[in-house]
């Protein structure tokens, strides 16, 4: 990769580990996929359907953020991917590449020689940002090849359209979040600290997404979580809705916005 | 066109309790080779990223080749080649990509001259940055400060690392500069060094200037510790009155005294014994601060 911007040093540095990450999550979720033939069409999915229906409600939303419905494809994609695994793969991209984009020169201790060169620190932030969002959908189409091959090889009736939008809808939540590293990481110059602020935010977000419309008055709450805006319009079964989606573009450019703003005016740790 | 290069007016940062720079006032202009010379934690890097905007001022202003230091920062770092104090690289890449990396941000990637300056210091630029020596990156730093010709150069320390001989080569690439007539701004908390290779020099102490020197009139006031041995024992008086001498010890055949200046008037009266061996030593910055400045406390005040 020629070295002729900060992007192109990202990229340099970080392909061979995001190609594996790659690999990694195409082959789980095509697994998954792979599966359901055995799983969903024996009575063992009718058992276990039978028994999900019996939890409570607060277990049940504990474990996803859609409805529980073992005896669809969708429904078994929307529990075993988008539900929980998914978020995990794009989350750990996007906050991990957002956490260390200006904290990780400062942290380093180049900050000050990539800076003696005329790069407006914004111009990092946003260059380094788009490095993350390139490898956040690099990782999301990976997911999608994996689904559509294992769809395809296993017979397995899926609209391969709306996997597409779910996982656009996946990838806005890994860079929303990897927004949040960013600001965090600019604000404080340390990218652990960057990754578990971002990554508690997310927990605590996943839970008031699933939990808060259990609780009575709260459950206008979920509008404050971004995993309501991935998820809670059900992509998988109704595609893509943009409104939804926008929100998540917000939230992450509100945090690139903020992070310019922040290491523009700040001290460079020296 | 002014012919004032770096320019700082009452310039101040300040770290809550401990100790940064304090209305520090400097003028460089175009052409020399300016030293800025202190103890370790003087404020030498402090005044350096203040200058260069990584830093702001707490108060007081900055100017670079008549620019702002902060509004017009990134104009000012196109014209500037910049050594940090604490060098770090980038261990994911080789020299020559790290230089080429760089010279793209820069606008334009000066291959040849990045060679001609790796070679004048030694260094195969093909290796990974990773795989280096100390001495060897601080050359890596020294030749992305240096590359492209830039109008104003800013060393902070360029010679920590470096053994003796690169040294010297490095000191002919700073003859090179001021023959081209840019300038060079370089710290260093050894006074031989900036002795060697400035033409004025700043000396700065607790984050305050306690003076501006040109190097020449420093030579000429020159403190050194120097111990005569001799093949015989000498006469007690034997170097009373010579000129520049003082704290004159004899004991039996060796002569310890403190000289300030040249040294001509001691070795001429020392050639009318058997001289055998001279030692030098160059006094310690503190002395020099404590002779020159009087007592540093007083200073500050």
């Amino acid at each position: 990769m020629p070295l002729r911007s900060v992007l192109g040093k990202s990229i340099h540095d970080q392909w061979r580990a995001v190609l594996a990450w790659s690999a990694f999550a195409a082959l789980l979720p095509g697994l998954y996929v792979a599966l359901y033939p055995t799983l969903g069409t024996g009575s063992m999915m009718q058992m276990m359907q039978q028994f999900i229906d019996q939890m409570p409600e607060a277990f049940k939303a504990f474990f996803a953020s859609t409805g529980l419905d073992m005896t669809s494809a969708e429904g078994f994609l929307n529990i075993e991917l988008f539900g929980f695994v998914g978020p995990l793969l794009l989350l750990a991209v996007g906050i991990a590449l957002g956490a260390s984009a200006t904290a990780a020169e400062e942290e380093a201790g180049t900050a000050d020689l990539l800076l003696a060169n005329p790069i407006r620190r914004s111009r990092v932030v946003v260059e380094k940002t788009a490095a993350m969002v390139l490898w956040t959908v690099v990782v999301a189409v990976a997911i999608w090849t994996g689904v559509a091959l294992a769809a395809l090889g296993f017979a397995v009736e899926l609209r391969l359209d709306h996997v597409a939008g779910a996982l656009v809808s996946l990838a806005l939540l890994g860079i929303a979040y990897g927004g949040v590293a960013l600001v965090v990481g600019a604000l404080v110059a340390r990218r652990m600290t960057a990754i578990a602020v971002a990554t508690m935010l997310a927990l605590v977000a996943y839970f008031v997404n699933t939990l808060a419309p259990l609780i009575p008055g709260m459950t206008g709450w979920r509008v404050l979580s971004p995993f309501y805006w991935y998820i809670g319009n059900d992509p998988l079964r109704h595609g893509l809705e943009p409104a939804h989606a926008l929100a998540l573009v917000a939230v992450a450019i509100g945090c690139v916005v903020a992070a310019a703003v922040i290491w523009e005016r700040r001290d460079i740790r020296g | 066109m002014t012919n004032t290069v770096i320019r700082t007016d009452r310039l101040t940062k300040s770290y809550g309790k401990s100790r940064g720079i304090v209305e520090l006032d400097l003028e460089v202009v175009a052409g020399e080779v300016f030293g800025y010379l202190g103890p370790n934690g003087a404020g030498k890097t402090t005044t350096i990223r203040t200058v260069l905007d990584f830093i702001r001022p707490t108060e007081g202003r900055a100017e670079v080749l008549g620019l702002d230091s902060h509004r017009d920062s990134l104009a000012i770092r196109r014209r500037v080649g910049y050594l940090p104090g604490e060098l770090r690289l980038y261990n994911s890449l080789s020299a020559i990509e790290l230089l080429s990396y760089f010279g793209n941000l820069r606008g334009h990637f000066d291959r040849a001259d990045a060679e001609r300056i790796g070679e004048a210091l030694d260094l195969d630029l093909g290796r990974e940055i990773k795989a280096l020596s100390h001495g060897n990156r601080q050359k890596v730093g020294l030749v992305q400060a240096l590359m492209g010709r830039p109008e104003l150069v800013i060393l902070d320390e360029p010679t920590q690392g470096l053994d003796p001989f690169i040294q010297l080569a490095f000191y002919h690439l700073l003859d090179e500069i001021r023959a081209d007539g840019r300038t060079v701004f370089m710290s260093s908390h050894v006074l031989p060094e900036i002795e060697r290779t400035c033409d004025r020099v700043a000396i700065v102490r607790d984050g305050r200037l306690l003076a501006v020197e040109r190097v020449a009139d420093l030579k000429a006031r020159a403190l050194r510790r120097l111990e005569l041995r001799f093949g015989a024992p000498l006469p007690a008086g034997a170097f009373a009155g010579v000129g520049g001498v003082r704290d004159v010890v004899v004991a039996d055949a060796t002569v310890t005294c403190t000289v300030v200046g040249s040294v001509a008037a001691l070795f001429h009266a020392a050639a009318a014994f058997d001289l055998v061996d001279v030692l030098s030593t160059e006094p310690s910055l503190e002395e020099i601060f404590l002779t020159y400045y009087g007592d540093p406390t007083d200073a500050v005040a």
